[in-house]
């Protein structure tokens, strides 16, 4: 173990370097061995929400101190990377104490109220998060001599991992670890309910500890020294009064649209982007449309041309798997997916939301259509589950409501590439020597130029715009 | 007179003080441990652990030799030489006594006989036969430990009225033997008379005996105990005792009737007080709870920020190995290390006939606070070697989580089950899953291969039972 200490010390001075405050000592342990508080009262903490999406900043509380709540009933509004998700409860009882109140920060993990006479539940919780637990942000452990457990709810999370440490779980059990390795987390302040085990039954080793604390390192010399909230990105900008030329107002950004233009800027600035432009004519899609539109409507289902365009863009990805994979980075491999899943963006009024479409090679185009209006509506009113946003093979999307022709989307990864389409526009086309109107939709793909070669890519679009120019009747009925 | 100077002094030389004393001693401290009485070791050693562990020893053989005449092999009736017992007893407990006193002054650890008084949160008061001295300290750990309570209604000063302290001393073998308190004082103090040839009656107030074991555990120790006690009486209570003559006269009150009876000895083992009293805690900031224990926080610290207090004294379970643990953590709090004691799990051992042992979760435990769990069980039938040595009258179980499978409780009740417990420790504190336990080769024939078994009944594959088959 003295080799093993040297190297945590090292590594612990390093953390520090990195302005990462480990409080050594005053850590406040309480097991749950006794005491009648732990057995009855039980904490619901924030769960893991989904992938990257570990924080986020309370928008509404739907419970108060005395309410009584049955578990999956949703608790609070959360606004994080992607969306704005209700939280369910993972318990049943009266809530004695909420620990939240809107415009906090959460992360997974932290105690969001207590509940007392309940059942079921905040072990599964705390579990949950120990089994799949995604590495998180640096924990910093409170000296209970300056915050005690009472004064959690006011320690507000910076957002870099202000949070407090459940180093206690209520009526759960402490991480599977040998004593050793409880001990050593102790010792750096590490709470182990954050480190996922790899071992049998989800336990600990020093292997676990070790890639938890080196995220936690790489963390510190990335995002730390540009946080993402409140200080704007990149290089230190000086600050311009813009109040010298004229009147202004300023209003924050909002945690959706922080984390669009962090994501706007990864992407971009990672993939080496290349954009094909193409045009279909979609003359017979749009008769097609308007023969079966009233049919669609009896069906409760709007026939869009986003229907369309998934099923187009389905038949391409069969025919071109490459534009349907991922590029896995750490493993050096291209990642092929079975299944179609299309992500479509939503303009909303907080921004840029992309819910996801499963399995679009199973479904029919009247199921598509449903489907995709009670998505958009989801979006629109910020209803949108974490799991409606994740799991995409692909992007659409799909400007021509609104207007202009061809534009340069951005990859969303991990996907590899997306497809932009303009309004559709009648103009004169050649056709058999004929100049004719022709209704033609702009297209646009993008695509990362690391996986996808360009002639790829224009055998892919060939065979878009072939898509879309061979809808017939069948597809419809 | 000058004080004496020192870093640390510790009051009470039980498990945890002396435990506290060596350790801060072998960290570099100078260290003063004070003690009211003549031998080291506290009520584990003297009055408690030890003695009744060298008694059921003894007395086992009684037994033993009785239930051998099934297996062909009888003996006369033992005679029992009490004096002679008595006498080997103390050897036992003068060895152990001086074994401490060797190690202390080996390492240095200064020992004051007498009895400690906090003057102020730096100085202790000793006093002894041969007069006071004064002690400064610059850290204080409190190891006083506790006593047997004895509520005032049978405080007749009737010797015959014993706790477990003069109990272990056997003056003599009554003939009627009542026990108050069907707890493990109780049930293992009655093992060691019935032994001897008392008629014993246990009295507990509860519905059961052994409380805080799993029912299913505790039951074997009451199948056992039909056959060698007089009678258990459950929900039962003791109102009143009066002096008669040589024999104590008791009124009760057992399935709604009133009862009067005269036995010849009682033991009441009806709980311990902390010895917190009389140590001039007044005279410094400690906090003590309701029941006069000592308020401490996790690294051991009352709120008195020079001392600290371990044991019985704090409360919690009052068993010698959590003393011994609480005296690390205080003296690592002492020494500035991070540590705070990270046990998960403390187990708990009884040593009645059969013995009955648990740790981590409880199945009753899991119930209550409704943490979803499978039990897995073994009874020892399975067992080559319990049948070999003609006691299957054991269990042995694993509170296990159903979606990690991870151990979080093990119970076991049989034949040296104190023994077989560490294992279940370690599973629990390794954060072993059934899978490990039931994938470690376990020597056969030993009982411990039934924790082995046990897990694999979890899984519907135990070779010597027929466990249902866990669809997968």
């Amino acid at each position: 173990m003295d080799g093993a200490y040297e190297t945590f010390e090292k590594i612990r001075q390093s953390l520090e370097k990195f302005h990462l405050v480990l409080r050594l000592g005053g850590q406040c342990v309480q097991f749950c061995l006794c005491g009648a508080n732990s057995m009855f009262d039980m904490d619901v903490k924030l769960p893991k929400l989904g992938e990257g999406a570990d924080s986020g900043s309370v928008v509404t509380v739907f419970v108060k101190e005395g309410d009584s709540i049955r578990k999956d009933q949703p608790i609070l509004e959360l606004e994080n990377e992607k969306a704005v998700a209700s939280v369910p409860s993972t318990a049943d009882g009266i809530v004695s104490k909420l620990f939240v109140k809107p415009g906090d920060k959460l992360s997974v993990g932290q105690r969001i109220l207590s509940v007392s006479g309940g059942a079921e539940g905040a072990t599964d919780a705390t579990r949950s998060n120990r089994m799949d637990g995604e590495i998180s942000n640096v924990v910093v452990q409170s000296n209970p001599e300056e915050h005690d457990r009472e004064d959690e709810p006011d320690v507000a999370d910076d957002g870099e991992g202000g949070r407090k440490p459940e180093t206690s779980q209520a009526s759960g059990t402490v991480p599977a670890a040998a004593p050793t390795i409880r001990k050593l987390a102790l010792d750096l302040g590490i709470d182990l309910a954050r480190v996922r085990g790899s071992e049998r039954g989800g336990r600990i080793v020093m292997a676990d500890l070790k890639r938890y604390i080196q995220n936690l390192q790489s963390r510190g010399r990335g995002e730390k020294s540009a946080p993402p909230s409140e200080i704007p990105s990149g290089p230190v900008s000086n600050r311009i009064d813009f109040s010298k030329w004229g009147p202004i107002s300023a209003k924050p950004l909002s945690s959706l649209r922080q984390v669009i233009s962090r994501r706007m800027t990864e992407n971009w600035t990672t993939i080496p982007h290349v954009t094909q432009y193409d045009e279909a004519d979609i003359s017979a899609l749009l008769e097609l449309r308007k023969k079966y539109a009233p049919a669609f409507n009896e069906n409760g289902a709007r026939l869009t041309l986003t229907s369309f365009a998934l099923k187009a863009v389905c038949s391409a990805l069969r025919a071109h798997p490459i534009f349907n994979a991922s590029l896995d980075e750490s493993s050096n491999q291209i990642v092929f997916k079975d299944y179609y899943h299309i992500g479509i963006a939503v303009d909303t009024d907080a921004g840029l939301l992309v819910p996801v479409i499963r399995n679009v090679d199973q479904k029919s185009i009247l199921d598509l259509s449903k489907e995709l209006e009670s998505l958009a509506a989801k979006a629109r009113d910020r209803k949108v589950s974490l799991d409606d946003l994740q799991g995409g093979t692909f992007t659409i999307s799909n400007q021509g409501g609104i207007g202009g022709a061809q534009f340069t989307p951005i990859v969303n990864k991990p996907e590899v590439a997306i497809l932009g389409l303009g309004r559709g526009l009648l103009k004169p086309v050649v056709k058999d020597s004929q100049i004719v109107q022709r209704t033609m939709l702009p297209i646009a793909v993008s695509y990362d130029h690391r996986v996808i070669d360009g002639g790829t890519a224009a055998r892919f679009v060939v065979g878009l715009v072939e898509a879309f120019e061979s809808f017939r009747d069948k597809d419809l009925a | 007179m000058e004080p004496i100077q020192t870093e640390i002094v510790v009051v009470g030389a039980g498990p945890g003080g002396y435990a506290a004393a060596f350790y801060a001693a072998d960290q570099g401290k100078k260290v003063i441990l004070v003690e009211k009485e003549k031998r080291l070791g506290g009520v584990c050693l003297n009055r408690g652990c030890i003695p009744s562990k060298a008694l059921l020893h003894a007395t086992h053989f009684i037994t033993a030799a009785r239930e051998s005449a099934e297996r062909g092999i009888s003996f006369e009736s033992p005679k029992v030489d009490l004096a002679k017992l008595r006498v080997w007893k103390e050897s036992v407990l003068q060895k152990l006594g001086q074994g401490i006193g060797f190690l202390a002054q080996k390492r240095g650890v200064e020992v004051l006989n007498g009895r400690g008084y906090f003057e102020d949160s730096k100085t202790l008061r000793v006093e002894s036969d041969q007069g006071q001295k004064f002690v400064n300290f610059e850290h204080a750990i409190v190891a006083t430990g506790s006593k047997s309570a004895l509520p005032k209604a049978f405080d007749l000063g009737n010797p015959r009225i014993m706790t477990s302290r003069e109990a272990l001393e056997i003056e003599e073998i009554p003939a009627k033997f009542l026990i108050v308190g069907g707890g493990y004082i109780g049930m293992e103090l009655g093992t060691v008379y019935a032994g001897l040839g008392s008629q014993v009656v246990v009295v507990e107030a509860l519905d059961t005996i052994l409380a805080g074991a799993d029912p299913d555990l505790a039951r074997l120790v009451m199948v056992r105990a039909k056959k060698t006690f007089s009678e258990v009486r459950l929900g039962s209570k003791v109102l009143k005792m009066a002096t008669s003559g040589k024999q104590i006269r008791v009124e009760s009150e057992f399935e709604g009737k009133a009862k009067e009876e005269t036995y010849d000895r009682v033991l009441v083992a009806v709980g311990r007080i902390p010895n917190c009293d009389d140590l001039g805690i007044e005279n410094t900031k400690i906090v003590r709870d309701d029941k006069g224990f000592i308020t401490v926080d996790a690294k051991q610290r009352t709120a008195d920020p020079s001392i600290f207090a371990i044991g019985d004294a704090v409360g919690g379970v009052l068993l010698a190995h959590k003393a011994a643990r609480e005296a690390r953590t205080a003296v690592d709090g002492i020494l500035g290390a991070t540590d705070v004691s990270l046990p998960i799990t403390i187990p708990a051992v009884v040593f009645t006939d059969p013995e009955v042992a648990w740790c981590g979760l409880t199945e009753v435990e899991a119930r209550q606070r409704n943490v979803p769990v499978e039990i897995a069980k073994f009874p020892w039938s399975g067992s080559g070697r319990a049948l070999s040595f003609d006691r299957i009258d054991g269990l042995t179980k694993l509170v296990i989580d159903p979606q990690t499978e991870r151990i979080l409780g093990v119970g076991i009740a049989g034949v040296g089950a104190g023994e077989l417990i560490a294992e279940g420790v370690l599973a629990i504190e390794m954060g072993a899953t059934a899978k490990d336990l039931a994938l470690t080769v376990h020597p056969h024939p030993t009982l411990s291969e039934t924790l082995m078994e046990c897990a694999e009944v979890f899984y519907g594959h135990s070779t010597h039972t027929l466990a249902k088959k866990k669809p997968v």
